[in-house]
């Protein structure tokens, strides 16, 4: 398994950085995730065999692995605009390319998607937050079927 | 708990800069108006706690996805 920075656009073109896991870079989230905010860096996992879905995975205990795809494979529609705050906190300038990820839960052998509180990355500072669109009414666990 | 009594239009600060303001109330709730620097995340705490249980959830070991990875692929348009 490889882990990679994925620079992959909003508009849909990819770059990807192949790295070894034990270099990979490591993404910050000044806030940790909500339920793990101790949980400051993280590595995004990316393999031929899971691809799209990626892993991320904290350096930091409990260590939580998230399985991840990105949203727009689930519904091409999905809002991918950020509250000026949002962006603020990734340092972000406007129509910087962002890397969006939902988060996946799987329970008894079926799948859902977290599109309402979608993780976003800033891939030109290494910089991450989970964010609650409060501001949309998306599914916080949206139905993909079978694992 | 620190307890405090407010009328309309009333507000406390917290911290540095957090201020939260009643804007009305009324027999349906109290709507407040909070304004906080930007690194500070606010929530209404169900949604916070709904996202909590669910990343919770999610973070439980690894799973077989075989399916699901081959379902993703088939949604991804060939170029």
């Amino acid at each position: 398994m490889k882990a990679v920075v994925s620079t992959k656009t909003s508009n849909g073109s990819a770059a990807t950085t192949p790295a070894g896991e034990q270099d990979a870079q490591i993404i910050e989230f000044p806030a940790g995730l909500p339920g793990f905010e101790g949980c400051r860096r993280f590595i995004l996992v990316v393999s031929d065999e899971l691809k799209p879905l990626a892993y991320l995975r904290s350096l930091d205990p409990p260590e939580p692995s998230f399985l991840t795809v990105d949203p727009l494979i689930i519904d091409p529609q999905y809002d991918l605009t950020l509250r000026e705050f949002e962006r603020a906190r990734l340092g972000a300038a406007a129509n910087e390319p962002l890397v969006w990820l939902s988060i996946v839960t799987i329970l008894n052998g079926t799948a859902t998607a977290n599109l309402r509180a979608p993780v976003v990355l800033n891939p030109r500072r290494m910089v991450g937050c989970q964010f609650i669109r409060d501001d949309r009414d998306y599914s916080v666990d949206f139905p993909l079927g079978k694992a | 708990m620190l307890v405090v009594t407010r009328k309309r239009n009333e507000a406390i600060i917290i911290g540095d800069g957090i201020e939260v303001r009643v804007l009305r109330h009324g027999r349906d709730g109290v709507r407040l108006g909070i304004t906080a620097p930007t690194h500070v995340a606010v929530h209404r705490q169900e949604i916070y706690d709904m996202i909590r249980a669910a990343n919770a959830t999610a973070a439980s070991g690894p799973a077989a996805v075989q399916d699901l990875v081959q379902r993703l692929r088939d949604r991804i348009p060939q170029p």
